[in-house]
C-alpha cells in the first residue's frame, strides 16, 4: 500500500459484509440449479400430462394408470420437491430485498421451510394414494 | 456607472439564460424538487425558463437560482461530465445535468429531482457519505487515483501516459439500482465496479482481500441483473458487466477448489 | 452544523424502485417481470396442489373438474399461465448464464431472442390448447 493521501484518510466504513455463514453464494447458486432442473422436469410434466393425451387432460383413470409406472412417480415427486424449493427460495429472495433484521430473516427462512416441507409431504401422500388406487 | 452611483433597481425581468435568447427562445416549465430540513417530504415547485437550443438542465437550474429563486440548492462543478457532481433524476431518468440538453428531452415540462437512495440534505443536494462508505468497506479505499504508467509504450512525441479511472463517482448507478432502492445492505454497483477494476488491473495491489469482500451475499451475489446501473452510468464504467466479471471469477474459484486446482 | 452531524436516513425509493416503469429500460423489465411471473406461478402452484386433492377424493370429483377445466375461460387462463412460465423460464436461462459471467456483452440480444422463442412456443401451445392447429 502506498502512502498516498487517500490511503491515510480511510475511516471505518458503515458498510459491513453480511453475517451469513458458509457459502455466501449458496442461495443464488441453488436458484440457478433448481431453475435448470425445473426447466427439464416441467417440460416432462407438461408433455406427459397435456400433450400426450387426446383431450389435453388426464381423467382419473388415466392419472392412475400413468402413475403405476415407478419412473413417473420418481420424476413427478422430484419435480414437486425441486419446484417447491425454487419457488419458496425465490419468494425468500424477494422478501429479503426489503432489508429485515437477521433475526427476522432467520424466522422467515424457518417459516418458508415449514411451508415447503408441508407441501412436499402433502404431495407425496397424495401420490401414494393415487398409486395405491391404480 | 461610477462608484458613487447606486444600481438602478427595476422590476424583475423575464428569466434570461446564459445563451442569450432575448425573448425568442422556447419556454419550458421546470418542476424542481424542493426540500428543506424539517419538511416532511419533498415537493415539486414550478419555474418558467426560456431556453435556447443548447441550454442544458444545469444552465436552466442555475438561471432559476440566479433570476427567480436563490434558495434553490444544487451542486455542480466542471460543466463537462468529469466531476460527477451534478447527478440528478431528470424526467425519471438518471443523468448529469451539465450535459443534458433540454431540447433533447423533447417536452414542455422537465421534472428535476435529486438522485435517489441517498440522504437528502436540501432540494437537489444529497449527502454522499453512504456512497463513499461503500468504497471503504475493505479497510482501504477502492477508489484509485489516476496514475501515469511507468512502463507503458509511449508513442513518439508523447511525454507520458496517464490512466484515468472511468468512474466519476456521480452516484447515478446507485440511484438507478432497484436493489439499492429497497435495501441499504447491498454493497452496490459503484463499489463493486471499483473492486472489479482492482482485480482486473491490480497495479501491485492486493486482489485477494478485494475478491473476498465481493464474495458476499450482500455484495456480488446480490445483483438481480436489471442492468440499470450500466444504463445510467455516464462514464462507460458498466458496473453490471463488472459484477458479472467478479461472479465469473468467484464461480471459477469454487470450481477450482472442487477439483483441487490452485485458483 | 456539518452534514455529518445531522444525518437523516437515506431516502430509498423502496418498492417504487422496482415497479415504477418511468425511465427504466429492457434489463429492468426483465427483472420486474421475472419477479411478477415468479409470484404468479407460486400462487398457481398453491392452487394446483389444492385442486389435485380431488384425485384422492374419488374419480367423480376429478372428472367433474376436468370438464370444468376444458371450458374456454379456463383454457384462456392456461394460456396466461404458459405465458408466465415461458417468460420466467426463458429469462431464467439468461439470468443463469449472464449471472455467472457468460454472454454478458450480448445480454440484451440474448433476452430478446429468448423472448422471441417464447412467443413462438406460446403461439404453438395456444393453438394446441384450443385445438385449432
Amino acid at each position: 500500500m502506498t502512502d498516498r493521501p487517500a490511503d491515510r484518510e480511510v475511516e471505518r466504513s458503515t458498510w459491513a459484509p453480511s453475517n451469513e455463514s458458509g457459502q455466501p453464494a449458496w442461495g443464488w447458486i441453488l436458484q440457478a440449479v433448481t431453475g435448470v432442473l425445473v426447466l427439464f422436469l416441467l417440460s416432462f410434466h407438461m408433455i406427459a400430462n397435456h400433450f400426450m393425451v387426446t383431450k389435453g387432460l388426464r381423467d382419473a383413470a388415466s392419472v392412475a394408470s400413468w402413475f403405476s409406472n415407478p419412473l413417473v412417480v420418481v420424476l413427478e415427486v422430484t419435480f414437486l420437491v425441486v419446484v417447491t424449493w425454487h419457488a419458496l427460495l425465490g419468494l425468500r429472495a424477494i422478501i429479503f430485498d426489503f432489508g429485515f433484521s437477521p433475526r427476522t430473516e432467520r424466522r422467515i427462512t424457518w417459516i418458508l421451510t415449514v411451508v415447503g416441507t408441508v407441501a412436499v409431504v402433502y404431495g407425496i401422500c397424495l401420490t401414494a394414494v393415487i398409486v395405491s388406487r391404480g | 456607472m461610477t462608484a458613487q452611483e447606486s444600481p438602478v433597481t427595476e422590476q424583475a425581468q423575464a428569466p434570461v439564460d446564459t445563451h442569450a435568447t432575448s425573448g425568442t427562445g422556447r419556454h419550458v416549465r421546470f418542476r424542481v424538487s424542493r426540500f428543506k430540513q424539517g419538511d416532511q417530504r419533498p415537493h415539486l415547485q414550478d419555474y418558467d425558463v426560456e431556453i435556447a437550443p443548447a441550454t442544458t438542465v444545469l444552465d436552466a437550474l442555475t438561471a432559476i437560482r440566479r433570476d427567480q429563486d436563490p434558495t434553490l440548492l444544487l451542486r455542480h462543478s466542471c460543466f463537462h461530465a468529469s466531476c460527477g457532481t451534478c447527478g440528478m433524476r431528470v424526467n425519471d431518468k438518471e443523468a448529469l445535468a451539465c450535459v443534458t440538453e433540454v431540447s433533447d428531452l423533447d417536452c414542455d415540462t422537465v421534472k428535476v429531482e435529486p438522485i435517489a437512495n441517498q440522504r437528502l440534505v436540501s432540494d437537489l443536494v444529497t449527502d454522499m457519505i453512504d456512497f463513499y462508505d461503500r468504497f471503504r468497506a475493505i479497510g482501504r479505499p477502492l477508489l484509485r487515483q489516476s496514475e501515469a504508467f511507468p512502463d507503458s509504450e509511449v508513442a513518439p512525441g508523447v511525454e507520458e501516459h496517464r490512466r484515468y479511472e472511468s468512474c466519476i463517482e456521480c452516484g447515478l448507478c446507485l440511484s438507478a439500482c432497484p436493489i439499492v432502492a429497497s435495501d441499504g445492505r447491498y454493497l452496490g454497483p459503484a463499489a463493486l465496479a471499483a473492486a472489479q477494476r482492482t482485480v482486473a488491473e491490480p497495479r501491485g495491489g492486493d486482489t485477494f482481500s478485494v475478491l473476498r469482500l465481493t464474495d458476499d451475499a450482500q455484495a456480488a451475489w446480490r445483483c438481480h441483473l436489471s442492468f440499470e446501473c450500466s444504463e445510467a452510468c455516464p462514464s462507460n464504467v458498466d458496473p453490471a458487466g463488472a459484477i458479472m466479471f467478479i461472479r465469473r471469477k468467484l464461480a471459477g474459484q469454487r470450481v477450482n477448489s472442487i477439483f483441487g486446482r490452485r485458483s | 452544523m456539518t452534514v455529518r452531524e445531522d444525518r437523516t436516513s437515506p431516502r430509498r425509493r423502496g418498492v417504487y424502485g422496482w415497479v415504477d416503469p418511468r425511465g427504466r429500460r429492457l434489463g429492468h423489465w426483465a427483472f420486474i417481470l421475472n419477479r411478477l411471473t415468479g409470484l404468479g406461478i407460486l400462487l398457481y402452484l398453491g392452487l394446483h396442489l389444492v385442486v389435485l386433492s380431488m384425485l384422492a377424493t374419488g374419480p367423480n370429483a376429478w372428472d367433474n373438474f376436468v370438464s370444468l377445466a376444458l371450458t374456454p375461460v379456463f383454457l384462456a387462463m392456461d394460456v396466461v399461465l404458459i405465458f408466465g412460465l415461458l417468460l420466467h423460464g426463458l429469462n431464467g436461462i439468461r439470468v443463469t448464464l449472464v449471472g455467472f459471467g457468460l454472454v454478458v456483452d450480448r445480454q440484451k440480444a440474448l433476452f430478446v431472442s429468448l423472448m422471441v422463442i417464447g412467443a413462438i412456443v406460446l403461439v404453438v401451445a395456444s393453438l394446441h390448447i384450443f385445438e385449432v392447429g
